[in-house]
């Protein structure tokens, strides 16, 4: 691990208030990872910015001394894009939390990178407002997270990602240039739209101090469904029948009874129907006369086996509980390996009936929980290790695994990753989603950006 | 047997209310919910209908417009067999008045037991159960966490302070329904269309013929609570003690 050279050390501390940087052994080990539990932090050193003009004064001398800065913000990421391993600074953005009055005309609100999500959508609630970036972190994770990453989460099918929710950035390059992209215009048809370049690489092209974001109106009333079907293919027809409905979808989840039995495990809570099934939906959507209609037919057309509409909140949060739960169970109750792949939707089926004979072959007795978002493709395929079964060989057999998936997820023209991005977990994969020409090209762009490859070293590509 | 349920709506204790301008009702947007212990309440009326054959079970709802729509998603759905809708106006009648409409309806339906929730979870009276067998002059046995049948006789576990008691009393009787006499079961897909076609009656006050039909209590004022104050960062557990001896005074 290479040491910080002394000048860039002296300059910190002569050049910014004494609170600036810390290099207290607990806050290296807290701030020099992310939820991925993977890789050991060993950060040299930490920063905490007030202002833009601190990162840009950081990031001048972190380019004149040769010193990798990994970019930090909830690290909730599951990719390791946020991990410092090898004594680099980590740049946390946690101290810039300003959020500016809301422009209720424009819709839109700006705030700084360390603004964490959750408080963005209470600062705008008052208005009738909402930025729908939503999902499980959300109380822990920040906007410059949500930008850098191009989040996705429950809601996609609505509102998209992340990235269609930014009208302007504001981000410090390599060597210190600010910025500024975009301001808070709608339309802005003037070349290259550079700010769609920063979000989503993960802080390998410059740090996001800075945002202007959409707002939409706050959706109505709620209501919250739980249904039985009995197979994928059941699924995926519910789906269809669920896009020509008279409803404003919210989400749309489904799940394995294999994912249901670990939750259960897990936690207490309580399954709705008397009967058991293979798969199960959650369909959350605006209240709608309508609606009552539409379950109706779906019954009459055998499209559900079994289905309850939550009564109120604590119902709601009952069942969305079943789903949200699912993760946290996996790792409470045995050691999931992970994948967070997407497909296109005419493809899930063909695909997951391909995966289940593949992995029925080559790891007979492994179980695998998957569950997803069905709405944009994004499967959550989740491979348990065997109990018998020691962590070498589980991890050198995943590895064989993925090799397998990753080649039928590209054979379906599929993504390797999703929502999760690909920091230092999914570099493997990048090849099987990513043409030759294309990292060529994105390597290309690092070069122009971050010409001595201090920014997030060794992450994405 | 017939056995009468509460089915009330109540505004989502998690949901945040606004005072209406001359403070002293709601307005806005408000989400409802079936109030928690009219659901326990429902559910023990359709567990005993489960367990004995020759048991109706009918749900009464007073309130405003959309209480109907209640009384068939969160009664009717859950298999409760029929409904009576007393349409009223929410803000001008109090539980005395509530307790007299029940009255009223359990003159017409002569049930053999009245379940109803102890109190509704907004305005926390706790009152409608205990007046109505007052005006009946029936048995009553409050604050139930479970209800066993045994000939003319009901035998109920009563939550008290400090423990628990059981007592007998002789049908007909009123129960009000505590949070844990049971679980309520949610409402099937199935049972929602099959809700669809069952008889739900709407009544006016004056069907029901009561003596009296004022309000005693008036809203004279409703107020949210006050915020919270914004919480201080101390540099150092030294000045924290000395905040919570001094300030606070808790240590």
């Amino acid at each position: 691990m290479p040491a910080l050279p002394d000048a860039f050390v002296q300059a910190i501390t002569d050049q910014f208030p004494p609170d600036f940087a810390s290099v207290d052994p607990q806050d290296l080990q807290t701030y020099g990872r992310d939820w991925t539990k993977v890789f050991a932090p060993a950060a040299a050193m930490v920063v905490l910015p007030r202002t833009t003009e601190e990162v840009s004064l950081l990031m001048a001398l972190a380019y004149a001394h040769d010193v990798a800065i990994v970019p930090s913000g909830g690290r909730t990421g599951l990719a390791a894009g946020a991990v410092a391993r090898d004594g680099e600074v980590v740049l946390s953005l946690q101290r810039m939390r300003h959020m500016e009055p809301v422009d209720v005309t424009g819709s839109t609100v700006r705030v700084q990178a360390g603004v964490i999500t959750e408080l963005v959508h209470d600062h705008v609630s008052e208005f009738g407002l909402t930025w729908p970036v939503d999902f499980a972190s959300k109380g822990s994770s920040q906007v410059g997270g949500n930008l850098a990453t191009n989040a996705g989460g429950v809601k996609v099918i609505r509102y998209g990602l992340t990235r269609q929710w930014v009208l302007g950035l504001q981000v410090v390059l390599a060597d210190g240039r600010v910025l500024e992209l975009g301001g808070a215009l709608e339309k802005n048809n003037t070349g290259i739209d550079l700010r769609q370049l920063f979000i989503g690489s993960e802080g390998i092209l410059g740090i996001i101090t800075e945002a202007t974001l959409k707002l939409t109106r706050k959706p109505g009333h709620l209501d919250v469904m739980l249904f039985a079907v009995p197979d994928l293919a059941g699924v995926l027809r519910l789906f269809r029948a669920l896009r020509q409905a008279p409803l404003q979808t919210m989400a749309y989840e489904f799940f394995t009874d294999i994912c249901l039995r670990r939750v259960l495990l897990h936690r207490k809570l309580r399954v709705p129907f008397a009967t058991k099934s293979s798969h199960y939906v959650l369909l959350e959507a605006e209240r709608a006369e309508q609606l009552e209609d539409w379950l109706g037919q779906l019954l009459e057309q055998g499209l559900i086996d079994d289905g309850v509409i939550a009564q109120g909140s604590v119902q709601a949060a009952e069942l969305w509980a079943l789903r949200e739960g699912i993760s946290e169970s996996l790792s409470a109750t045995g050691t999931p390996h992970k994948n967070d792949i997407a497909l296109p939707i005419a493809a899930l089926e063909a695909f997951t009936a391909e995966l289940g004979a593949v992995f029925a072959q080559q790891y007979p007795g492994w179980e695998i929980a998957v569950f997803g978002h069905v709405g944009d493709g994004n499967l959550h395929i989740n491979v348990m290790k065997p109990d018998e079964m020691n962590m070498a060989d589980f991890l050198e057999q995943t590895h064989a695994a993925d090799a397998l998936l990753f080649s039928l997820v590209a054979r379906h023209h599929g993504s390797v990753s999703a929502e999760h991005g690909i920091g230092l977990l999914k570099k493997r994969a990048l090849p099987y989603s990513r043409t030759p020409d294309e990292l060529a090209l994105m390597r290309g762009i690092k070069q122009l950006l971050d010409p001595k490859g201090i920014l997030n070293p060794g992450k994405v590509l | 047997m017939k056995i009468l349920v509460s089915a009330k709506r109540v505004s989502d204790p998690n949901a945040r209310l606004q005072v209406a301008k001359d403070g002293k009702w709601i307005e806005g947007d408000v989400e409802y919910v079936m109030n928690y212990f009219c659901e326990n309440a429902i559910e023990c009326a359709l567990q005993i209908a489960e367990s004995q054959d020759g048991v109706e079970t009918v749900a009464v709802g007073i309130g405003d417009e959309d209480t109907a729509r209640f009384i068939r998603q969160g009664a009717l759905a859950r298999g409760i067999d029929r409904g009576i809708y007393v349409a009223a106006e929410e803000s001008e009648i109090d539980s005395d008045l509530i307790a007299r409409i029940y009255e009223g309806v359990v003159h017409r339906e002569r049930p053999d037991i009245v379940l109803i929730g102890k109190q509704a979870v907004d305005g926390d009276s706790n009152q409608v159960g205990q007046l109505l067998a007052e005006y009946l002059g029936w048995p009553q046995a409050t604050f139930a966490s479970k209800v066993e049948l045994q000939g003319d006789e009901a035998i109920v576990t009563r939550e008290v302070d400090g423990g628990l008691e059981v007592i007998a009393v002789s049908l007909p009787c009123v129960i009000t329904a505590d949070l844990r006499l049971n679980e309520p079961r949610y409402a099937s897909l199935a049972g929602i269309m099959k809700a669809k076609k069952k008889p739900l009656e709407e009544l006016e006050i004056d069907d029901l013929d009561l003596d009296d039909a004022d309000p005693k209590v008036k809203v004279v004022a409703l107020s949210t609570p006050s915020g919270r104050k914004a919480g201080v960062l101390v540099k150092d557990v030294d000045e924290l003690i000395a905040k919570l001896r001094g300030e606070a005074r808790v240590v």
